[in-house]
């Protein structure tokens, strides 16, 4: 299982373009992308705007971002950069 | 099925006419827009449901089967960290759907400089899903769009 963690620095948080952006990018992959804080908590759907923006993931915050399989590194790296770009 | 009713009164423009491409392009998910009558009013439940998240300027009301509606009340409107904005409702609290969540007042918003339209959007809904119920002036509680 490979994973990403990322800081989130939009200022907006995880909302808005930002998780329109990740989600529109996660819905590429033909694997399922989970999406958790650091912290703990239940994954979320990363291919769910909804669901992503019910995380409600604040500036600052750090994700955890997982996919396995063929490419994954590739969309992790990708998604990575999405949550860390302000 | 599920019947979205129109947040607040104004006029019914389409998602293509808000001021941000997040929303015009269409990038959080399908739906419509309303240019909000200017003056105090409130933000009512587009759907019956749970308030899972609820911000000063946007929120998102989860139904019975699953589906999210957002609405954003204004444009780039997180700037103002909830000035102008005075919720009704508390996040987690199970609404009817034309329940009032937030008060506000388009005109304030407009002459700090942000456009007050407001984007109603079905989440995580796939194009075609969504059929317009309403063109032009609409009430707060009217039918707005269809979700099949």
């Amino acid at each position: 299982m490979g994973e990403r963690t990322a800081t989130v620095a939009a200022e907006v948080g995880l909302h808005a373009r930002p998780a329109a952006t990740f989600v529109q990018t996660a819905m590429k992959a033909p694997m399922d992308i989970t999406v958790a804080r650091s912290t703990g908590g239940d994954p979320v759907n990363g291919k769910s705007i909804l669901q992503i923006m019910a995380l409600d993931v604040r500036k600052g915050e750090q994700i955890v971002i997982r996919a396995e399989g063929e490419g994954s590194e590739e969309i992790l790296d990708a998604l990575a950069t999405i949550a860390s770009t302000p | 099925m599920t019947t979205v009713l129109a947040p607040v009164e104004g006029a019914a423009v389409g998602l293509a006419a808000v001021p941000d491409p997040v929303f015009s392009a269409g990038m959080v998910g399908p739906g419509t827009a309303i240019d909000p009558c200017r003056g105090p009013g409130q933000a009512v439940a587009p759907i019956t449901g749970k308030i899972v998240k609820l911000h000063p300027h946007a929120y998102v009301i989860v139904g019975d089967d699953g589906r999210g509606v957002l609405v954003h009340l204004g444009i780039d409107t997180v700037q103002l960290r909830g000035r102008g904005f005075r919720l009704l409702a508390t996040e987690g609290d199970r609404v009817n759907a034309g329940q009032p969540v937030v008060a506000w007042d388009p005109a304030e918003i407009e002459a700090g400089g942000r456009s007050p339209v407001c984007p109603v959007v079905a989440l995580d809904a796939l194009d075609g899903a969504v059929t317009p119920l309403a063109e032009g002036a609409v009430r707060a509680g009217d039918a707005l769009f269809r979700w099949t």
